[in-house]
């Protein structure tokens, strides 16, 4: 049953937002059938597909992850009538603007994933996840929050006697 | 309308032109001032230095004889209707003058029920083009100084108005600069277009100027100005920089009119109207719509259809 214990060289941080109806359910019943899938997930529940706000999706990006999966109730299934409709459009429209700014889309999968189709959840987040290791870590928003961090003393180190003491030196080298 | 007049080679408008749209607006201001019609009106009145204008709100019929309308007149005066502003009457109706782009805030204000089309008399402008940035004021407006909006306006004969000033000037045959521009950014390679965003994004110094311009930032409190759980980091550094300016063109995605003043006020010449203008193409591809040419209930993001299309969902 249990799967080959492989060693990888990287292994990807996947965000999974999932509806608390469906797809948490469709997880929760992988679980419960002792189906394997990657370690690499990290599943937060909402409400509904309707409420994940694509800022949470760029905060997961700027935070470290590697892929993020976004996952709800088939279209006509949702337990609030329409959230995932909403939010299917919602989704389409922010797909638009993250390739527009320069976002790889493969990063990014959505998917519908019901209580009962456990199998599908497995095969949605292996697949995330073998794609994005091969993709391997994701550099762009991360790198941002290192030059914000860094760019301003990295000016200054330069200009003589502002901020060039041996100790800073060294600190800033070992990071 | 009348017949099309004032076509030079669709490159260079006559002065006179604007001194007709002027006198237009000055009648029929002074008019429903005098009528009480309206209590107030918000216009145009020259500014201190030559060939500049500024917004005003008149409330007497000798001030609106000092108004103007001229190629300086750039500003989007509907911001001034919004909640954001508070109102800048406490009541009745209000008058204001709009150029096409205009009409197309004030259209998309109205369907989301922020004004009511009866407390407004539009006083629209058959609108020859406005300065571009860095335009020299004392020339005429030509295709090297015209705001890169006006290139490829498609408003320029507004409807729905209570009274059009000036009568239908042809622009067509300007270069449609931005949209080539935004057609050289989507055929980069995708690491070169995030380069050319994170060039002009960590340029950004926050101030916030696009928001407060712009006559859809009428929230109250801005989800990016919400701390406990902070959403998008409020300094002026790369990573909170390019989150918000996502989050600014997702939240303006099918309102957008296309006013450009987000781009016009922008300290730091970041082109933001070429990503209002790439969302408004996606969801006309994709749900056949665009906003602000007529007052519309439901934006293309606050509908849905059973049918939509789910090729990216897996």
């Amino acid at each position: 049953m249990h799967a080959e214990a492989k060693q990888h060289d990287f292994e990807p941080k996947i965000v999974a937002f999932v509806c608390t109806w469906c797809t948490y359910a469709g997880a929760d019943l992988a679980g419960t059938s002792r189906m394997q899938y990657p370690a690499n997930v990290r599943v937060l529940k909402f409400p509904c597909t309707g409420r994940i706000d694509p800022v949470f999706i760029l905060r997961a990006f700027q935070k470290g992850a590697d892929g993020v999966l976004v996952s709800g109730c088939h279209p006509g299934d949702c337990h609030y009538m329409a959230g995932n409709f909403h939010a299917r459009r919602r989704f389409a429209a922010f797909r638009a603007l993250l390739d527009f700014v320069g976002v790889d889309l493969h990063r990014l999968q959505f998917s519908w994933v019901s209580a009962a189709e456990g199998g599908k959840w497995v095969e949605v987040v292996t697949e995330l996840t073998e794609r994005v290791r091969a993709m391997g870590p994701m550099l762009e928003f991360k790198s941002l929050e290192h030059e914000e961090q860094w760019s301003a003393f990295q000016a200054l180190a330069d200009v003589p006697g502002v901020v060039n003491t041996p100790e800073l030196k060294e600190a800033y080298d070992k990071i | 309308m009348n017949a099309k007049a004032n076509k030079n080679q669709g490159s260079c408008i006559e002065p006179s032109y604007y001194q007709a749209v002027t006198k237009a607006i000055r009648t029929q201001a002074v008019q429903i001032l005098k009528e009480g019609t309206v209590a107030g009106l918000v216009g145009y009145l020259p500014g201190r230095r030559k060939g500049t204008a500024r917004p005003a709100l008149i409330t007497t019929p000798e001030e609106a004889e000092k108004l103007i309308f001229s190629p300086a007149c750039v500003n989007n005066l509907s911001v001034y209707l919004t909640k954001s502003k508070k109102g800048v009457l406490k009541q009745g109706r209000i008058g204001i003058v709009a150029k096409g782009c205009d009409m197309r805030a004030l259209a998309g204000l109205m369907g989301e029920s922020q004004i009511k089309r009866e407390d407004l008399f539009i006083i629209a402008v058959d609108c020859a083009g406005v300065y571009g940035s860095g335009a020299e004021r004392s020339e005429t407006v030509t295709e090297a100084n015209i705001a890169r909006k006006c290139l490829e306006c498609s408003v320029h004969h507004p409807e729905g108005a209570d009274f059009v000033a000036g009568s239908a000037t042809d622009l067509s045959g300007l270069t449609p600069l931005e949209a080539e521009e935004m057609a050289r950014i989507e055929a980069l390679p995708q690491a070169e277009r995030w380069a050319f965003w994170k060039e002009h994004f960590s340029r950004c110094i926050r101030c916030m100027a696009c928001r407060q311009v712009c006559p859809f930032c009428y929230c109250e409190q801005c989800l990016c100005d919400k701390n406990r759980p902070q959403a998008v980091e409020s300094s002026p550094r790369p990573a909170g920089n390019t989150a918000w300016h996502i989050v600014r063109a997702m939240h303006l995605a099918g309102r957008c009119g296309g006013c450009a003043e987000c781009e016009r006020v922008c300290p730091m010449d970041i082109p933001l109207n070429l990503l209002n203008r790439r969302m408004a193409k996606e969801l006309k591809e994709l749900y056949d719509y665009e906003a602000g040419l007529a007052p519309a209930e439901k934006g293309p993001l606050t509908q849905y259809r059973e049918d939509d299309d789910q090729s990216f969902i897996k």
